[in-house]
């Protein structure tokens, strides 16, 4: 790519310069540009260099798995938008998000961009579960993986369900109130963990800021380890590919 | 796990022949031959990666990044037309004085608050769930059959299936089947018998 000729032209020598700096590579034209691309590219460099043919039919993995951690992308840059503007404060939170609908510019898509993404991310979490089943895509060697991906299950549900008390309004409140009952019938952990998890006994302010720092910082982080480890593992167990 | 045999790219003129004479290149099982390519920068022997499996293999780069930018995209694209349509709900400001009737977990929760409708709260609360998340850890451990192949699997494809049918048909039982008190109530899905359904 350094060959173009560019002498006699500062400026393209200059813009060509700045963009083999960045790029080390162009456009694949050989097998080999494509594989030094994905190597020296950061972001490229997740993938293999090589799959096999079979393993990339988009009917063998539906990109489940895929679009399950771009729907994590999109909630993690629609959240922090919802960010700038929502305060967890029992007086405030919903205010807020009445203003996110009707005043902020784009507020009301990005919400509702954020809460159809995280429906949606729980559907296709559970469907790219049950795809690696029905594969037997978590049999040796992949045992330790599909643990992993039982936790990025249950840190996906928590994430959602952290999240939908954040607006303060009647379905919140209550579905909290009815979700953390749940946990009160544990034998012997089961009110203290209830206890600990809305920081009182009932859903109040104590509850909000728990739930908004779960949402907010704690699950995201965890959810996002596990997902780096869960795609490191894929690569270095090797991807199944076709039956 | 994968490696290197062939060279090129270098621009030498050996091209074609070289495959057929050079040993090392010549697969361990025979395959149809790809077809070739023309154009100047394709006119040497393309990079050759084998894996043990002797499966044919692709470059990730472009075509797989290609079809994740495309899903991806598409995903987006659904999203957004989703989301300019249809609002996310919002009710009344939260008031504890006031139960909504019935209440209900978010959606994806509704199976565990079915449950809890139907067996003792220690066991659908806190047994059962805890249950199937050791049984699922546990799975590769427990299933000791090698095979991948569907006809091998009967017993644990039929087993999962019925597992995925019970928890989906307690979400849709819970979203549509239950009413006031979350008690059963199909009306809210068929409408009263003899009166026709308000539109
Ligand atoms: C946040 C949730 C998750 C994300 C973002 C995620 C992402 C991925 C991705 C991108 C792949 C590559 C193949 C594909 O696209 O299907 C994959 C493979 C895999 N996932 Fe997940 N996953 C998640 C949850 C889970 C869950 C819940 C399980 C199972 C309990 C699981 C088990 C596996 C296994 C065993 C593989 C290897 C499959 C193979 O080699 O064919 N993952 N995951």
């Amino acid at each position: 790519m350094s060959a173009r000729p560019t002498e006699g032209n500062p400026l393209r020598a200059f813009a060509s310069q700045v963009w083999g700096s960045i790029f080390r590579h162009g456009l694949p034209t050989t097998d080999k540009v494509a594989a030094r691309t994905a190597l020296t590219n950061f972001f490229l460099h997740i993938h293999p260099v090589r799959v096999k043919k079979s393993a990339i039919r988009v009917s063998y993995t539906l990109c489940l798995g895929g679009l399950s951690f771009f729907l994590f992308i999109l909630l993690t840059i629609s959240g922090l938008f919802l960010m700038f503007y929502y305060i967890p404060s029992v007086d405030q939170a919903y205010q807020n998000i009445k203003d996110l609908q009707f005043v902020a510019t784009f507020g009301l898509v990005i919400r509702n961009l954020h809460r159809w993404a995280a429906h949606g991310m729980v559907i296709t979490v559970w469907l790219h579960m049950a795809r690696v089943f029905y594969q037997g895509a978590y049999k040796p060697p992949r045992e330790f993986n599909w643990a992993i991906g039982t936790f990025l299950l249950l840190i996906t549900l928590l994430l959602s369900f952290s999240g939908y008390l954040l607006p303060w309004d009647q379905l919140a409140v209550w579905a909290i109130t009815v979700g953390t009952n749940m946990a009160k019938y544990a034998p012997i952990a089961g009110p203290y963990t209830r206890y600990l998890l809305l920081g009182g006994r009932n859903v109040g302010q104590g509850a909000l800021i728990r739930f908004y720092v779960l949402h907010v910082v704690a699950l995201p982080l965890i959810g996002f380890i596990l997902m780096v480890i869960h795609f490191w593992r894929v690569r270095k167990d090797g991807f199944t590919g076709g039956l | 796990m994968a490696t290197v045999v062939g060279g090129g790219g270098s621009g030498n003129a050996g091209g074609a022949d070289d495959q057929s004479s050079v040993p090392i290149r010549q697969p361990v099982i025979a395959r149809p031959p790809r077809p070739r390519r023309t154009g100047p920068e394709l006119a040497s022997t393309p990079l050759v990666v084998r894996r043990r499996e002797e499966e044919e293999t692709v470059v990730t780069f472009p075509s797989l990044v290609w079809k994740e930018f495309l899903a991806g995209l598409g995903a987006f694209i659904f999203l957004l037309v989703v989301s300019i349509q249809v609002n996310a709900p919002l009710l009344q400001r939260a008031n504890t004085a006031i139960t909504p009737n019935p209440a209900k977990a978010p959606w994806y929760f509704l199976g565990l608050q079915e449950l809890l409708e139907r067996f003792p709260p220690v066991m659908a609360g806190v047994a059962f769930p805890s249950f199937v998340i050791i049984f699922m850890i546990l799975t590769p451990y427990l299933d000791r059959n090698p095979s991948r192949r569907p006809q091998d699997r009967k017993v644990a494809i039929a087993l999962f299936t019925i597992y995925l049918c019970l928890a989906v048909s307690f979400v849709v039982i819970g979203v549509f089947f239950r009413g006031l008190a979350f008690n059963w109530d199909w009306t809210r899905i068929l409408g009263h018998p003899g009166v026709k359904p308000p539109v």
